[in-house]
């Protein structure tokens, strides 16, 4: 998948799209670099059980900056998504701790994603509010019931199968971060190479133009949301059965951990840039970084310090990409 | 001066508007508009600014919905609720500010709400043809003599006359039966004007009805067969551009001359 996308990039000679290509490469260097570093400097950084670490803590965020990545292609924003974690994870946590059967109650938290994302998507699409107000509003309101749902304490809930999984690994890696990359493929595949997809960067692009080419663009906008929100939901079960338990303030900011990560992948705010490579690529960078300084005894606010500065250079650095031309 | 067009009296309008009326808020933008454009025939439709023109198209072309008049494709009443709708009955619109996604490549944006699915299993995934999009782009381009240096550039690349001639290409390559222009030649230099001028008298020549937006009364006379003058959102007259003169246009676009077509 990685190998055709790319290919699909480097076939266009031209101007921005090199530059795309240039800044994500640019990116991966960065990353090997950082790792070579901190092979050498830090002690555990280079052992299996700290990549292993590494890949189970960043798929959490790396779900959540996978569905940033479809909304920001079509120039939307969601600002719900951490919060939306964080109510999946308590109606999951309650739901088993109620006797609920595992599928019926990870079933009834994929709804609940969904119906939050259709909810968002409506205002956006149908009643034309920003998404950046609309989604703004959704966290407010999400972590809200979150906390009364949860009486504002941790959830407590048995269910080993759930809570083996996140444990577990399969053929080396871990379960979480299988699910991680499952979802990069799939997201790849619905954003590169279908249809909706390529609908998606229409919209983003210029979505009076879309509308006027006979794209459906509030059903595609609804998708968007309802991803997005499903996405999140997934990242709210798995955190809750990594830490299981289920906690009324995990998710807090995530969603902002998530909007960078995709950006340093090469989404653009604007619409219509971006990509799942990029996206995992900012996913590692910002695991590496955080996880090698914290190893080598930095605050960690350090890493957070430095995640802003470098987010800040890149999209200082993408500005250099061929100038647009006047809107079309 | 003031006629019928002479082949138009005798057939039935591909497509027809009657009384068509359209404000917003309290401007009037349109005022019991008749208009018809037959098969095969390039109307030309032109006016001062906020005379009506786009209006008038973009009723005509779905995007808005007329306060009160009808509309009858072929002899019945049709009512179109979105451009999708009147894409359907076979209209397709180039904008005035020209409706392309400028982040998507050329191929992409000639296939733009009408992509080619891979055939079998993929196709119904939803899976795009990329290759066959952009080798039919490719085809359609070269035949169309529009020239870029790659079908895979995207469009904000493009010079505006690159761009305007990717716009006018792909109404041309989707209208089967009515393609409004609006402005088409608008930032275009002679060279790709003259093109522009060629594809409309091509796209005629198929039988397809063009109605050719313009405020560039050179170019209206030397492609409409007939031509259309809008004033204040009232049709004010109708021309024969082989015995008028542009200075009879200019005289109904300006209210100097009043007439009843």
């Amino acid at each position: 998948m990685t190998a055709q996308l790319a290919l699909a990039q480097t076939r266009n000679p031209l101007g921005a799209v090199r530059w795309d290509l240039v800044m994500r490469l640019g990116l991966l260097a960065i990353i090997v670099a950082l790792a070579v570093v901190f092979s050498i400097t830090a002690s555990g950084f280079a052992t299996m059980q700290n990549v292993e670490n590494n890949a189970r803590q960043m798929a959490v965020v790396g779900i959540l900056a996978v569905a940033e990545t479809f909304v920001i292609i079509t120039a939307g924003i969601d600002l719900s998504v951490g919060s939306l974690l964080g109510l999946a994870g308590i109606i999951i946590a309650l739901g088993l701790s109620h006797g609920l059967m595992l599928p019926v109650a990870l079933a009834l938290v994929c709804g609940a994603g969904i119906g939050v994302g259709l909810i968002n998507g409506s205002l956006i699409s149908a009643a034309s509010l920003p998404p950046f107000i609309v989604t703004l509003g959704m966290l407010g309101i999400l972590r809200g019931l979150t906390q009364i749902f949860g009486n504002g304490q941790q959830v407590a809930y048995d269910s080993p199968s759930l809570t083996n999984f996140a444990a577990n690994s399969t053929l080396g890696l871990p379960n979480i971060f299988l699910v991680f990359l499952a979802v990069c493929l799939v997201a790849a595949f619905v954003l590169h190479l279908t249809r909706r997809g390529r609908y998606m960067f229409a919209i983003g692009s210029n979505m009076e133009s879309a509308r006027r080419a006979g794209i459906n663009v509030r059903a595609t906008t609804l998708t968007v949301y309802a991803i997005s929100g499903l996405l999140a939901a997934l990242a709210g079960v798995l955190l809750t059965a990594r830490q299981a338990q289920g906690d009324p303030n995990a998710g807090t900011g995530y969603e902002l951990d998530a909007i960078a990560a995709a950006v340093l992948g090469g989404a653009s705010l604007f619409g219509a840039r971006g990509s799942i490579v990029g996206t995992f690529l900012g996913v590692v960078l910002v695991q590496i970084m955080a996880n090698g300084l914290n190893l080598l005894n930095f605050d960690p606010q350090v890493a957070r310090i430095l995640e802003g500065a470098l987010l800040i250079l890149f999209v200082y650095l993408d500005r250099w990409r061929k100038p647009r031309l006047a809107a079309a | 001066m003031i006629l019928q067009h002479a082949d138009t009296t005798s057939q039935e309008p591909l497509l027809q508007a009657r009384a068509v009326s359209k404000h917003y808020g309290s401007v009037r933008a349109l005022h019991e508009v008749d208009f018809e454009v037959y098969a095969g025939e390039i109307v030309a439709l032109i006016g001062d600014n906020g005379a009506g023109k786009s209006t008038l198209a973009k009723i005509i072309s779905g995007a808005e919905t007329p306060d009160t008049g009808t509309l009858a494709l072929r002899g019945a009443s049709v009512n179109f609720e979105s451009p999708a709708d009147a894409r359907k009955a076979g209209i397709e619109t180039t904008y005035q500010d020209l409706a392309l996604a400028p982040d998507l490549d050329v191929a992409a944006n000639l296939f733009l709400g009408r992509e080619l699915l891979r055939p079998g299993l993929l196709g119904t995934l939803d899976v795009l043809d990329r290759p066959a999009m952009r080798q039919s782009a490719q085809e359609h381009l070269r035949e169309f003599g529009i020239r870029v240096t790659s079908i895979d550039q995207r469009v904000d690349t493009l010079s505006g006359g690159q761009r305007q001639s990717i716009a006018v290409a792909r109404t041309v390559l989707w209208g089967s039966g009515i393609v409004i222009m609006d402005e088409p030649t608008a930032a275009l230099g002679v060279a790709q004007t003259a093109l522009v001028l060629q594809l409309v008298r091509a796209v005629s020549r198929k039988g397809t009805a063009v109605v050719f937006i313009s405020h560039n009364l050179p170019h209206v006379f030397e492609v409409a067969h007939r031509i259309v003058v809008l004033r204040h959102g009232q049709r004010v007259g109708s021309l024969d551009p082989s015995s008028a003169t542009m200075d009879n246009a200019v005289s109904l676009m300006t209210g100097a001359a009043t007439t009843h077509a």
